[in-house]
């Protein structure tokens, strides 16, 4: 028999036994819709992390270096944070590690009020040096950004975030109004345009910024930094530079082996690895679970299709006694269980898409859909079909075809 | 057409002791004939005609269909033979209910390796008188209709020889009398046939009649000369 002959008997035949057939892939298209709806809505949220943390962390030729040894967790506060990375690190770093394009100075905080006359709020407060908009690709909505000029001269002029805007100007023009952090005036130049949303969801525009001198001496009082950002001239170059800024570091700090670091240096690209490992970790438990599933749905194939066998040993020995081979036989029932077990996966794979595509969009999420896992379900499903059809057609082309027509 | 010496064919019971259903049986059996094979139940004619229909293999002797020593060939080349040479009408007809009285007909075209020949399965269901009931289904026909249907199916490879086990059994003499008179007409066109039968009435459309009794022959006797209704 030809394939299509093949395959165009085993769907008569499948045609036959419709609630048979509808049985048989229910199991197979559950498992791959799950498979296929699990992946595709993990992908969606895979790659929404992900554009979430680009933009907080604003760009990937960067290198962060905090205080103190290890990773903290959570955002670090001046105040907080051991004083061990001071405002010279920064130039002797851009001076001293080849490779390093600038360097931007950080200091930050999160609990200071900030009001306008009866409005008041609670924003994430940076003081930050003139080169940090440039380097992290923040822009303007309207004003301008901090300058050389206002870091220089200590300026209390600051540039707010549009959440900070319309909380406390609720529509009027924030532009050249004063506003009080920590009850000292300071100067709106500029409203940023918005960032979106962070991991999590949680706004990243709920921010305002000051020169790093004027938020180090008139502010905080403080001489020491929460952040130093350091821009690379090639960011593949990152691994390198971050040694030898650890280097200069150390020396700088005057810390002799085998006392540890008193600052920690990480990038932005091994934050991402670890956050797609997390991902692909649960990717993989998701697949777990679904191709359990679509095994179980083999296994119905399997046993239904046994059933089929042994109701079906008169045609079978018909089959035989006009000249059917074992092998023709063994084909055919090969062939029923594949097309079933492939017909429960495309249904399972159009269903899935489906629910995650809806997901998506309840989620508010542009839909994702994992093309690799979409095709493996897709093999997988024949890959089911034929194993588990094997013993059942091993069975029908064992049936002895003169038991099969006594009777 | 048939050549077979000494067969015999012992089975192996469920509980292990054997069951002797053919003993030394030899029979020539010429191109064109119509044979009838008769006995009690039990005699053993329904293993004679598995074997002689390349079902079953002989356990001793030898079995020549055509020239060929078939008793000699693995299942699958049996299965040719089947294929290309040997029709089947059973007692209980055999079609598949599921399928239509054309693809019944159809179903040995499957397994010939040759493209199906629609035309030639709907010309054999004229043949047999069911033109019109080519899309019913087999479940939908009666028994005589059912038979002829079979009759046809066994047609459909156009096979020299037909192997027919008490196909008249299921049915009304009438439908009984309208089988016969159609395997009659192909024993006209040159086919053999060896028929298996308990009725004396339906033994007597045949030209030459074998009689088994506990697995042996006991009588074999020409009734007229070939072909002579
Ligand atoms: N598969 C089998 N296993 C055991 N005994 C069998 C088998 N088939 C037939 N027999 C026995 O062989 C003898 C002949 O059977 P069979 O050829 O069917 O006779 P008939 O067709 O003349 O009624 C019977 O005694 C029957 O019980
Ligand atoms: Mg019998």
């Amino acid at each position: 028999m030809s394939g299509l002959r093949i395959v165009g008997a085993a769907w008569r035949s499948l045609a036959r036994s419709k609630l048979r057939t509808f049985f048989m892939m229910l199991g197979v298209a559950v498992g791959v819709a799950a498979l296929t709806a699990l992946a595709s809505v993990g992908e969606a949220t895979r790659q929404e992390t992900l554009r979430q943390f680009k933009r907080m962390l604003g760009t990937f030729d960067t290198l962060t270096i905090r205080p103190g040894a290890g990773s903290t967790r959570g955002m670090p506060s001046v105040g907080a944070v051991e004083p061990s990375l001071k405002f010279a690190d920064g130039p002797a770093i851009a001076e001293g590690v080849p490779g390093v394009l600038r360097v931007a100075q950080v200091q930050q905080t999160f609990d200071l009020d900030v009001s306008y006359r009866d409005e008041s709020v609670v924003p994430l407060v940076l003081g930050v040096s003139s080169n940090w908009a440039d380097i992290r690709d923040e822009t303007v909505a309207s004003g301008a950004h901090l300058t050389d000029e206002d870091e220089r001269t200590l300026a209390r002029v600051t540039v707010i975030g549009p959440d900070v805007a319309s909380a406390l100007f609720h529509g009027e023009d924030p532009l050249g109004k004063v506003i009080r952090i920590a009850d000292v005036p300071f100067q709106v130049k500029g409203v940023m345009a918005s960032r979106g949303a962070g991991p999590g969801g949680s706004s990243l525009d709920n921010v305002l910024v000051i020169p790093v001198t004027t938020a180090s001496k008139r502010l905080f009082n403080r001489d020491y930094l929460t952040t130093l950002i350091v821009q690379l001239r090639d960011e593949n170059d990152s691994d390198r530079v971050a040694d030898d800024v650890r280097a200069l570091l150390r020396e700088r700090h005057r810390i002799i082996p085998p006392a540890e670091d008193d600052f920690t240096v990480s990038s932005p690209r091994a934050t991402l690895a670890q956050i797609e490992q997390v991902g692909s970790a649960l990717s993989k438990i998701v697949t777990g679970v679904a191709v359990i599933a679509t095994l179980i749905g083999g296994a119905v194939i399997m046993s239904l299709m046994l059933i089929g066998v042994s109701e079906r040993r008169r045609e079978i020995g018909v089959r035989r006694a006009v000249g059917a081979t074992r092998a023709d036989v063994m084909i055919q029932f090969l062939a029923e269980a594949a097309l079933i077990s492939v017909l429960g996966g495309v249904i399972g794979i159009v269903i899935g898409a489906g629910g995650a595509t809806v997901g998506a969009l309840l989620q508010k999420l542009p839909p994702a859909y994992m093309w690799s896992m979409i095709g493996g379900a897709a093999a997988l499903s024949l890959a089911v079909g034929v194993v588990f059809g094997l013993y059942p057609a091993w069975k029908a082309a064992n049936v002895d075809p003169i038991e099969a027509l006594r009777s | 057409m048939i050549e077979a010496s000494h067969l015999s064919r012992t089975y192996t019971r469920g509980d292990g002791t054997p069951v002797t259903a053919l003993r030394d049986v030899s029979l020539v059996i010429a191109p064109g004939e119509f044979v009838v094979v008769r006995g009690a139940s039990g005699s053993g004619k329904s293993s004679l005609l598995n074997i002689l229909g390349c079902l079953d293999t002989p356990t001793s002797g030898s079995y020549r269909l055509g020239g060929e020593n078939v008793s000699a060939l693995s299942d699958n080349e049996r299965s040719h033979v089947r294929s290309k040479r040997i029709g089947f009408v059973f007692q209980n007809f055999n079609l598949l209910p599921r399928a239509t009285a054309l693809e019944n007909v159809e179903l040995p075209a499957l397994y010939t390796g040759a493209a199906p020949d629609h035309a030639r399965a709907r010309q054999l269901l004229e043949h047999v008188g069911l033109g019109g009931r080519a899309d019913h289904f087999a479940t939908e026909l009666s028994g005589g209709e059912q038979q002829r249907v079979a009759i046809a199916r066994a047609l459909m490879n156009d096979p020299p020889l037909l192997l027919a086990d008490e196909p008249t059994g299921n049915l009304d003499s009438a439908a009984g009398e309208s089988v016969m008179q159609l395997l009659t007409s192909l024993q006209r066109e040159g086919r053999t046939i060896v028929l298996v039968t308990h009725d004396e009435h339906v033994a007597s459309f045949a030209d030459r009649e074998i009689v088994i009794r506990d697995g042996v022959v006991a009588s074999d006797t020409r009734r007229r000369e070939r072909g002579q209704a």
